[in-house]
């Protein structure tokens, strides 16, 4: 019996979450031009990063014990995180300010569902997915390159990015409900995430203040670096244990601090 | 019109836009520091030069330091949100009651841009010293002579424009399209790597050095920066500065051009 209870709910989010998709799919299918500009931005932010990155490794020694190919690997899970942040949770989570500020968030509270869902998963911005494929490409040319690669590894190092994107949406959830008290906080969400840049590099490569801050404070860590070192096969178990315990706790602490949230809603016209 | 009518409409301009920035202060501080491409290579590259004995290419961590706040603080004087400003404004119709004034709009831009450095300008610099003072030695390798900063701030102004110019041309393509934001992200992505926002230029290959030469970007920061580090001095300041000047007599031509084509093409939204 809560076996179908719980199928008939599943079934009945991912059926909602499909019909968003491709509602913002065909609404953005009719800018042929743009899809073609964002995948040239796409390239051209692969290639400069790229170059950047030979440029470091300029004389041919190894950066915090990372080669440039293993280093790649970083590169291009950074980009794919980066993707999934501009395609899937910019379009959403920048949205609930503007929905506290001019009341329209009433509408979601209002309808059946959960509304943590809802703010999260109704549009897509499907143009800055050509980034993730970028950064897919990059990191499968970097993994045939090196020896000693296995598919547990690689498998272990997908989970994990896994684990990295549930944090990035957990901080990100937290960050933009602070506009129930603060109501403008998208500058501080840019502040933010320009901090996240530093995860197009391995953080071995940054001197140790700046490696714990980045582990522990702003985890830019576990979104790339940590994958990384799961696929070439030099993680440190205690990392991966790491990555699950925090991904659950941004999981949990974002959860209860929307719901907290939701609590003190007033509304913006009573 | 007259010098003294148009001055007064300068004056006009300056103070009504100098109160404007003055509101968002607190949202400045936020932009400048969300520009963090060049902290995290000054933290990157500092890095590298303490697990290769002390330095890189001849660079020690305290000229890292030197470098990239300068390159920082330069960056400032320099950034332009003209083109999303324009992309706004011709797409929200907003630009209509500017070309009823008998004034180009693209003075109340340009007042626009000069102002928000009027505001933005003071507040990097004690920014700039702080990341200075973090790293030994920074502040020791960090001091021009009056003769070169003066030589980087003529530098400087004629960056800004250049910048403020192209930035101007990208912004009116929004006349026949809808993504020049994007063609600005462009831009800044090429502007990173090209203006040596990522490295001294000194460290890329040489076909890329050579290369950059012909392109803008190294005008806008990298000369700059190395004018204030007394890096050039004497004729090469003079062909930076010459080189400069031209840059900017082509983006300002070519935004002219470009800004009377697009009026035509202009139907008014709302209108």
């Amino acid at each position: 019996m809560s076996n179908t209870i719980f199928g008939n709910v599943f079934g009945k989010y991912f059926k909602l979450m499909a019909l968003f998709a491709s509602a913002s799919i065909s609404a953005q299918l009719e800018y042929r031009f743009n899809f073609v500009v964002n995948t040239i931005g796409s390239i051209l932010l692969a290639v400069t990063t790229f170059f950047g990155l030979g440029v470091l490794y300029g004389n041919g020694k190894p950066l915090g014990g990372w080669s440039f190919t293993e280093a790649s690997v970083v590169v291009g899970l950074f980009l794919l995180v980066e993707g999934f942040m501009g395609a899937f949770l910019a379009p959403n989570l920048n949205k609930i300010g503007e929905g506290v500020r001019t009341g329209s968030l009433d509408f979601i509270l209002l309808k059946p569902l959960d509304a943590q869902f809802l703010v999260s998963s109704r549009n897509i911005n499907i143009f800055r997915l050509p980034d993730s494929l970028v950064g897919i490409g990059v990191v499968i040319w970097a993994l045939v390159q090196l020896p000693d690669i296995t598919l547990g590894g690689v498998l272990l190092g997908v989970a994990l990015m896994v684990c990295g994107l549930v944090i990035v949406y957990g901080l990100w959830l937290m960050l933009a409900t602070t506009a129930f008290w603060f109501v403008r906080v998208e500058n501080m969400t840019e502040l933010v995430w320009s901090l996240f840049r530093a995860g197009q590099f391995p953080v071995t490569v940054l001197p140790p203040v700046v490696r714990l801050f980045l582990t522990f404070v702003v985890p830019v860590a576990f979104i790339s670096t940590v994958p990384a070192e799961a696929m070439i096969g030099r993680i440190e178990p205690i990392n991966v244990v790491l990555a699950v315990v925090v991904a659950l706790v941004v999981t949990l602490v974002s959860r209860w601090f929307w719901r907290f949230a939701l609590r003190s809603y007033t509304s913006a016209s009573s | 019109m007259n010098l003294a009518a148009n001055w007064h409409k300068f004056k006009t301009l300056y103070s009504v836009w100098l109160s404007h920035m003055l509101i968002y202060r607190a949202e400045l501080v936020v932009w400048m520091l969300s520009g963090t491409v060049p902290w995290l290579m000054m933290v990157v590259w500092i890095g590298k030069a303490q697990t290769e004995g002390g330095s890189v290419a001849g660079f020690s961590a305290a000229d890292f330091g030197a470098y990239f706040m300068a390159v920082w603080l330069t960056n400032q004087a320099v950034v332009a949100w003209v083109a999303w400003e324009l992309d706004f404004q011709i797409r929200q119709g907003e630009l209509s009651p500017k070309l009823l004034r008998p004034l180009d709009p693209v003075w109340e831009y340009w007042f626009r841009h000069l102002t928000e450095k009027s505001v933005r300008i003071p507040m990097a610099i004690p920014l700039a010293v702080a990341g200075l003072a973090l790293v030994p030695g920074a502040l020791a390798a960090f001091t021009p002579n009056l003769g070169a900063f003066l030589l980087f701030l003529l530098s400087l102004v004629l960056a800004a424009n250049m910048r403020f110019f192209a930035a101007y041309c990208i912004g009116i393509l929004c006349f026949w399209t809808d993504q020049a934001t994007a063609i600005d992200d462009f831009w800044f992505f090429l502007a990173v790597f090209a203006g040596g926002i990522f490295a001294p230029l000194t460290l890329y290959p040489q076909w890329a050095q050579d290369m950059l030469q012909w392109t803008p970007w190294p005008y806008i920061t990298y000369y700059p920066v190395q004018i204030l580090n007394g890096a050039l001095t004497g004729p090469a300041v003079l062909r930076v500065l010459l080189i400069e000047a031209a840059w900017l007599l082509f983006f300002w031509l070519l935004s002219r051009v470009a800004w009377h084509s697009g009026l035509r093409r202009y139907g008014a939204v709302g209108a």
